[in-house]
């Protein structure tokens, strides 16, 4: 435990290095998902300007929830970036051969590799719309709430990195998997809001199969009306545990399928 | 011109074989953009059924449907990769090998995705088109398809496509600047989603606002094609429309040419 994270501080300080060479592109890159979230607001800002409500739901809650499913999945950008890559063209390219000649676990090492700063744009912003709804919700929101909170969000966010970790080592088999890891990442858009506004076949998919509404709706949701702790925040923490022990379970076994592409 | 088609049809050809081998991931693309298409959809939904009436600023939800749909063919017809491509081969200096070429550096890339948009169009244009008659077929009991629509539609997404290319050659550019685009390119894309209309109708923002943004380059892409296939234009509007597609087509290529110009005394390819 130690090794590793005597390890992952080496890791960071070498991606902050490249990052101060490409500063520019770091900029670009963080602003640009300030603005992507920016104009979604300003979507449900011009909706409820014309509606009420949306199927009972304040646009402050709903904000709320939106603002809440960008911090597990900023959280999941910031770490374990570097899954994309293993999708996109590090299996492809032959370079996946480093990661086994090194005493080190294969999926710690090329999960931790890099450390994605343009998350703070996602982080930033779901931070900014939680605090900025929370006063007019009327919202009681206590010492308990918080712990639960700090204790949730790493349980979402493993969500995330789990459908990455299981979609990437499926480039193990086939070279490369970054699209279909594209896909099933897309789904976590569902989250963001109520999922009473889905029909039940999609309701069903993302609570028990691609399990994103337990990175947004539920959670939030507990936050929100204090109902349900037992699924909303229980269910986030047993789905989010039996999906990573998969998830670690499936790349080390299509690892052993792993053959080297290089020349 | 003969002859310069002649020139260039290898290229296409390039494209459609291009396509054919990455045909994977054009499938798993688009199944991540229809994705967006249908949360949208359920989010629209529940508005309508929030809402006290059944239109919602002048859309009915079977316009929402028409135009949700007709705008996600649209975008992914219009796209253009250009932007990406030209700065691929700048930073890794393969652009060389196309400058060495007797041919145009622009028209080259240009026939290579149109290559690659021909099988994309055949693929999806009849199929996307027919399910949404389809559906308003169901729900309003009577065909509404007019060709003139389909055909003036068909025109003005060919236009909409041309301004998107010569759009992203000019942003490509940017490569000499940035050492990886990927930023970049991701802010690009959310301002011209919202720019173009799609993640909202320009219709339904504050007037002066949109009718600015009807102006601008951004709803010439996917807007008005859609616009016009749903019959909200009239002859003189639809005229206006078309020419303003040609306009912002020669702002774009003249710039291009402008930047590239300026550009190529610049541009250094190391290695070789």
């Amino acid at each position: 435990m130690r090794r590793a994270l005597r390890l992952y501080k080496v890791f960071v300080s070498q991606s902050l290095k490249s990052l101060v060479e490409y500063k520019v592109d770091f900029l670009t890159g963080a602003i640009s998902f300030l603005i992507n979230q920016t104009l979604n607001i300003a979507f449900l800002y011009i909706i409820f300007s014309q509606i009420p409500n949306l199927i009972g739901w304040e646009f402050e809650q709903i904000v709320f929830i939106y603002g809440f499913s960008l911090i597990p999945k900023g959280l999941d950008h910031l770490l374990a970036n570097n899954l994309w890559k293993v999708g996109y063209y590090i299996v492809d390219s032959g370079d996946f051969d480093k990661y086994l000649t090194r005493p080190v676990n294969t999926l710690f090492h090329v999960m931790f590799e890099s450390f994605e700063v343009d998350a703070l744009g996602e982080l930033i912003v779901g931070i900014a719309l939680l605090v900025s709804t929370v006063g007019s919700l009327g919202v009681k929101f206590t010492v308990l709430d918080l712990i639960l909170f700090i204790v949730i969000i790493p349980f979402a966010a493993s969500i995330y990195t789990s459908i990455k970790i299981i979609f990437a080592s499926v480039a193990f088999k086939t070279k490369r998997s970054g699209h279909i890891i594209h896909v099933f990442y897309m789904v976590n858009d569902f989250a963001k809001y109520p999922t009473t506004i889905y029909n039940n076949l999609i309701r069903t998919i993302i609570t028990y199969v691609i399990p994103f509404a337990f990175t947004g709706f539920y959670p939030a949701s507990y936050f929100l009306t204090g109902e349900n702790p037992l699924f909303n925040l229980g269910g986030t923490i047993l789905i989010a545990s039996v999906l990573m022990t998969l998830a670690i379970f499936i790349w080390h076994k299509m690892l052993r399928t792993y053959e080297s592409a290089g020349s | 011109m003969r002859n310069s088609l002649k020139i260039y049809k290898p290229f296409t050809l390039t494209g459609i074989q291009e396509f054919m081998i990455y045909k994977a991931n054009f499938l798993f693309f688009i199944g991540g953009e229809i994705l967006f298409c249908f949360i949208t959809f359920f989010v629209w939904k529940a508005v309508f059924n929030s809402s006290s009436s059944d239109s919602f600023m002048g859309f009915t939800m079977t316009n929402m449907v028409v135009y949700l749909f007709m705008t996600y063919l649209s975008s992914i017809l219009t796209s253009s990769d250009a932007a990406y491509a030209i700065g691929e081969e700048i930073v890794s200096g393969s652009i060389a090998m196309r400058l060495i070429k007797p041919v145009n550096y622009d028209v080259s890339f240009l026939f290579q995705e149109i290559g690659n948009k021909i099988i994309i169009t055949s693929i999806m244009l009849i199929p996307v088109i027919f399910g949404i008659e389809v559906y308003k077929f169901i729900v309003s009991g009577e065909i509404q398809f007019q060709w003139i629509h389909f055909l003036t539609y068909f025109l003005s997404i060919m236009l909409g496509y041309i301004i998107s290319f010569y759009f992203n050659i000019c942003f490509g550019f940017l490569a000499f600047y940035l050492k990886n685009l990927w930023g970049a390119n991701m802010l690009k894309e959310s301002i011209i989603r919202f720019l173009s209309g799609a993640i909202i109708p320009i219709a339904f923002l504050p007037q002066t606002m949109g009718n600015i943004l009807n102006l601008m380059p951004f709803a010439s892409l996917t807007y008005t094609p859609v616009m016009i296939y749903m019959g909200t234009y009239n002859i003189s509007e639809t005229i206006f429309f078309l020419g303003l597609q040609v306009f912002w087509i020669i702002v774009f290529f003249g710039l291009s040419k402008l930047i590239w110009s300026a550009a190529i005394k610049k541009l250094c390819v190391q290695g070789g």
